[in-house]
């Protein structure tokens, strides 16, 4: 006990320990966890020769730290604020598709094909999850995907989007959708721009690239090997036909265009009304093309301009009730609004060009390249959904 | 009891603590903010206690790149059939393998059983941890067992005893898309044959592409079953670089005729001013391929920039890229890049990729001095050249046999006595005295009386006996042996 007392008491009464134990203790603790990663530096033979050496660096070849292998595999994974999900992957699983029996024909439903339903949502309507709840598709082979920017209006529509789900999948079984997949995207995305801003004809382009960077994110993340046909459906088509699938599927087109429209209340006539809505899908003109030639390469031509007169023939102003609704027309242009696509179309390639791709972008562009890859768009100049009417806010 | 009466010390107890507790406040912070993690135990207590005593620190550490606040992440755990991923978990970091990156890694496979060992060597023997890479394989209008091969090496795979060596989630795809062309070195290579093949190419591996990335991939890694020799850590390597796209060097060896290696991926290349004009001059579905006479596009290639004693860490700027071995970050393919099956820009398929994700403000990077080993296959000339190698040596061989027996024959037909005779004179010689010294003349007595000759040949005699024990076949030409021999007779002459 007695040498014991004796170093306590110098510890309490030595001036020069009381000042270099804590500095000490400080120093290592400070190397221990802080410095830790500048000493980890890669050491390796490149060439015959130490890494040191190549850098012109001197570490001293005895210490245990010189032969450590290239890389340092020791785990950095952020536990704490990271919602990385680690797939539970059943042992020895291995998954054998064969796509030669993959087919997207107009007896969609009879022949049990699965369809993907896909959203941007940058704004959860009511009517909107309504109407989709009442297509009379089976929903056992319905898939659902959904992607939303990265800000607190994404976090809203989200939160919507969210009791909304779990309200039907936690319903009786056979009312659930076999697949919902929700993402969302790493950048601030689509709609970091006010409903007034959004059709300024400057701001399109950008717009529009943005969009078309969240729906090829969205396609290629949930497209899986069980899906026939693509429905590009926007959030803020909130009346549809409830055999919309069935409809748009028996024309077995490759792509396939509805007509999208707007209820308003006409103010002059006092009476509830339609107008056009979408003026991106169209047939070529001369002057469209004349018009493109003429642009530079990162230049873009979009519809429904007074700056950029293309005449070109739009399917919106081909609507006539009293034609049949099954009437089709070629088009070369094709809005998202809602618009059918077979699988095989995206699967070769065709996606939502965020470049000026032939002055055209986002579904313009992608219409522009499935033409590219052999494949006819077509579009229902009849048959109509429509559109939320935008309240002033 | 100097000190005691003293004047105060500043280092009372008190003091000490106090500024123990706000160093240790001030580490915990600092741990806090910065993504340095040491391990659950020892960071656990650290973090609930920090979470009591600064909050602050809790919302200002979020792991989103961008945002301040926190993105809100609902709740799908109880939720059948729903899935929720946050993409910015899975933009790619450098450092993958240590942050539980997932890698995609896509094989398109057509018509290669026999090159499927070989890759399953290499597969099993990479660093990368084996449970973060997702292997996906589209096999298509195979005629050879590929299937089968891949499927019981995929099991044997899988059914390692190390479990740290199985991999992660296995998807095979079957797609046939209808050949067009041969799968020989010189079908494939034919300058004719490039356009629509590489068209067809690019829809296999779109197929394969969009069908197997997930949301939760970081990384897709693109590789030819075909190479023979790659760097174990070659994920690694290339990841490390932290770039969208990025490829290595392609060589491949040469039988020693043919110049021992050769660069062999030429669709890696920098855009040149030529091969600008030489698009412009095409027409609108025309593809232009790498490496032909018919195409001189000027540009550099990746491959020839190679130097041996060159730094592998050296980094080259690319537009179009080879598909041997493409490493890219998953959000390149989410983004929508793909590999154009029309023609982009006046090329397809990996090419048109490369130019595609410039395009869309990738960076695409190849390394010039960091080489993996293409395997060789002969073209239809090699192959001719092989063949006739294989027959000239055949030739060689049936002759130096046919030499061997012409020998024998001769050997068995012509008795050699050549040195026999030799040795005869030399006994014969020996003895003669050919100075004439004594003014003798020689005098030979021709006559058949054996007695006479007794003497002078006594020596010979026992040389004769001697030498009959080696060569028994001697004793029959010797009893026949030619008595008229001239002494100037030279056997070698004969």
């Amino acid at each position: 006990m007695k040498p014991l007392r004796q170093f306590s008491y110098r510890l309490r009464t030595s001036r020069k320990i009381h000042i270099t134990i804590p500095i000490l203790l400080l120093v290592g603790l400070y190397f221990t966890f802080f410095h830790g990663n500048r000493f980890s530096l890669d050491f390796n033979i490149v060439n015959g020769k130490w890494v040191n050496e190549n850098e012109h660096t001197d570490y001293l070849p005895f210490t245990s730290k010189f032969k450590l292998p290239r890389f340092s595999y020791k785990n950095e994974h952020n536990w704490m604020f990271d919602d990385h999900v680690d797939e539970i992957i059943p042992e020895g699983h291995i998954a054998h598709y064969d796509l030669n029996k993959l087919h997207s024909t107009s007896d969609a439903a009879i022949n049990k094909e699965k369809i993907l339903i896909l959203t941007p949502i940058q704004k959860f309507h009511q009517e909107y999850w309504e109407n989709l709840l009442q297509l009379t598709y089976p929903r056992e082979l319905i898939e659902l995907g959904f992607i939303a920017p990265r800000t607190p209006t994404g976090d809203q529509a989200l939160a919507a989007l969210e009791a909304a789900v779990d309200k039907v999948q936690s319903d009786k079984k056979n009312q659930r959708f076999s697949k919902v997949t929700i993402l969302r995207q790493d950048s601030v995305g689509f709609n970091k721009l006010t409903e007034k801003e959004r059709h300024a004809l400057e701001v399109q382009k950008e717009r529009r690239a943005s969009m078309a960077l969240a729906r090829n994110e969205l396609l290629f993340s949930t497209i899986g090997p069980h899906t026939s046909w693509v429905l590009w459906l926007d959030a803020d088509i909130i009346e549809t036909p409830a055999s919309l699938i069935q409809d748009m599927t028996a024309h077995d087109r490759a792509v396939l265009s509805a007509n999208v429209f707007q209820r308003y209340y006409d103010e002059e006539k006092k009476q509830k009304a339609i107008r056009p809505y979408d003026f991106n899908n169209w047939q070529e003109s001369d002057t469209g093309l004349e018009l493109a030639s003429k642009m530079k390469d990162d230049e873009i031509i979009v519809e429904g301009y007074a700056e950029i007169a293309t005449y070109r023939p739009l399917m919106a102003y081909f609507h006539d009730p009293d034609n049949s609704v099954a009437e089709e027309m070629r088009l070369d242009g094709v809005g998202g609004g809602c618009t059918l696509v077979k699988a095989e179309v995206h699967r070769d390639g065709a996606m939502f060009p965020n470049f000026p791709f032939y002055h055209l972008i986002e579904t313009e562009g992608f219409a522009k390249m499935a033409k590219r890859l052999n494949y006819e768009v077509f579009g229902l100049p009849n048959y109509l959904v429509y559109h939320i009417e935008e309240k002033n806010v | 009891m100097k000190y005691k009466n003293g004047k105060r010390s500043i280092v009372t107890p008190t003091t000490i603590s106090i500024a123990g507790t706000l160093l240790t406040l001030l580490l915990l912070a600092k741990l806090f903010i910065s993504n340095f993690s040491i391990g659950k135990i020892i960071a656990l207590p650290i973090t609930l206690l920090s979470l009591i005593f600064s909050p602050s620190s809790f919302s200002s550490s979020s792991s989103s790149s961008s945002a301040l606040f926190k993105a809100y992440v609902p709740n799908f755990r109880n939720v059948p059939g729903v899935e929720f991923y946050d993409l910015g978990n899975y933009q790619g970091n450098k450092d993958g393998w240590q942050r539980n990156d997932r890698i995609l890694f896509c094989v398109p496979l057509r018509d290669a059983a026999e090159h499927l060992p070989m890759f399953f060597d290499h597969l099993n023997k990479m660093t990368y941890p084996h449970n973060l890479i997702d292997l996906s394989f589209l096999v298509s209008d195979s005629s050879d067992n590929t299937m089968g091969v891949l499927l019981s090496n995929l099991q044997n795979a899988q059914s390692q005893q190390d479990r740290s060596k199985r991999f992660g989630n296995i998807e095979i795809f079957e797609k046939d898309f209808g050949q067009i062309i041969g799968q020989s070195f010189s079908d494939r290579h034919g300058f004719k044959a490039q356009g629509p093949r590489r068209k067809l190419m690019a829809r296999a591996r779109n197929w394969l592409g969009s069908v197997a990335i997930k949301p939760y991939h970081s990384w897709v890694y693109w590789r030819d079953v075909d190479v023979e020799t790659i760097p174990r850590t070659i994920m690694e390597d290339l990841m490390h670089h932290d770039k969208d796209v990025i490829v290595p060097n392609v060589w491949r060896p040469l039988p020693d005729w043919l110049g021992n290696i050769q660069p062999y991926d030429l669709n890696s290349w920098q855009e040149s001013e030529g091969g600008l004009q030489l698009a412009n001059s095409l027409d609108e579905d025309a593809v232009i391929v790498e490496g032909y006479p018919e195409y001189a596009t000027w540009r550099p290639h990746l491959a020839y920039m190679r130097d041996p004693n060159g730094n592998p860490e050296d980094e080259m700027e690319l537009n179009g890229i080879g598909g041997v071995s493409i490493l890219s970050k998953a959000k390149v393919f989410r983004s929508g890049s793909h590999f154009p099956a029309f023609s982009f820009e006046k090329h397809a398929e990996t090419e048109a990729f490369g130019k595609l994700s410039r395009r869309m403000n990738f960076n695409v990077i190849g390394l010039p001095h960091y080489v993996i080993w293409h395997i060789y296959e002969p073209s239809k000339e090699d192959l001719k050249h092989m063949a006739w190698m294989a027959e000239e040596e055949k030739r060689k061989l049936e002759e130096t046999r046919l030499l061997e027996l012409y020998d024998k024959i001769w050997e068995i037909g012509f008795d050699d006595v050549r040195e026999d005779w030799t040795s005869e004179r030399d006994a014969i010689l020996k003895n003669i005295d050919l100075t004439g010294e004594n003014g003798k003349k020689i005098e030979v007595d021709w006559s058949d009386d054996p007695e006479d000759n007794q003497a002078p040949n006594a020596q010979l005699a026992q040389n004769e006996n001697m030498e009959s024990t080696e060569n028994p076949q001697g004793d029959i030409g010797r009893a026949k042996y030619p008595k008229e021999v001239p002494l100037e007779f030279d056997p070698d002459k004969n």
